[in-house]
């Protein structure tokens, strides 16, 4: 997994590109996500287009960074979720958790 | 053993997250080999990094000389993946429902729930003082 990010508008836009699985490359996602909430950055765009797949390491690195952010008063939000991605957040329950987007746009825009 | 050990059928791997990429690579020739689907194949890969994970974290504790074998066959239409770890087990009643309201926002426990299911059969034969065999089918 490789990840790339940029701010917008007040908004970081954190873009994965790859399979999240566990290991290392999840650690990467995990810990720039923490690295931007501890310089005070309170809104957040996940954008899931280049993302082939994640398992429930991956799920557990987004329910980390929504629950850190709204215990601070910020908001991570997901944008073009990928079918895989989304029926995952279906089976376990999770898209009744994260606002959903289907452009970067759209989810920057809803800040 | 220091680095992953494949065979045709199968990969053995040390304890550590690090080899997850390398299970899913040889899940994906493997697989791509028997002329399995591409949705499939993700299926197949999300649920055994899924108890792999568990295999390493939880079975085998991160000892990094224990090892975690994979062995993926092809029976008629079935898929078939074993894992099987070298740990002390555990009881598979102690398993908590990720989607009940108090475990909905925990980081972890979600893994044995997402293989259920996306795959068609899920057998855990675990029990506390010995290793754990876990067997997956998909059918294609």
């Amino acid at each position: 997994m490789n990840l790339s990010d940029f701010e917008q508008s007040g908004v970081i836009v954190l873009e994965p590109k790859g399979k999240i699985m566990g290991g290392p490359d999840a650690t990467i996602l995990h810990e720039r996500l923490h690295e931007l909430i501890e310089q005070g950055k309170k809104k957040f765009v996940i954008d899931l287009s280049r993302v082939e797949w994640m398992n429930s390491t991956g799920l557990g690195i987004l329910i980390s960074g929504l629950t850190t952010l709204r215990n601070n008063n910020g908001e991570l939000k997901i944008a073009n979720v990928t079918e895989k991605i989304k029926s995952l957040l279906i089976i376990t329950k999770l898209a009744t958790v994260f606002e959903a987007y289907d452009t970067v746009e759209d989810a920057i825009q809803s800040f | 053993m220091e680095k992953p050990i494949l065979t045709e059928n199968s990969i053995r791997i040390p304890s550590s997250q690090e080899f997850l990429v390398d299970v899913d690579s040889f899940l994906e020739t493997r697989l791509e080999k028997m002329g399995v689907e591409k949705p499939t194949i993700a299926d197949i890969a999300i649920s055994v990094t899924e108890i792999v994970n568990n295999a390493i974290v939880h079975g085998n504790k991160s000892v990094f000389e224990k090892a975690v074998t994979i062995e993926v066959t092809h029976h008629n239409s079935d898929i078939i993946i074993i894992v099987a770890d070298e740990g002390d087990g555990f009881d598979p009643e102690k398993i908590e429902n990720p989607i009940e309201d108090g475990n909905l926002l925990k980081e972890v426990g979600r893994g044995v729930f997402i293989t259920r299911a996306l795959m068609d059969e899920v057998d855990i034969d675990a029990k506390p003082g010995r290793p754990t065999r876990v067997t997956l089918v998909k059918h294609i």
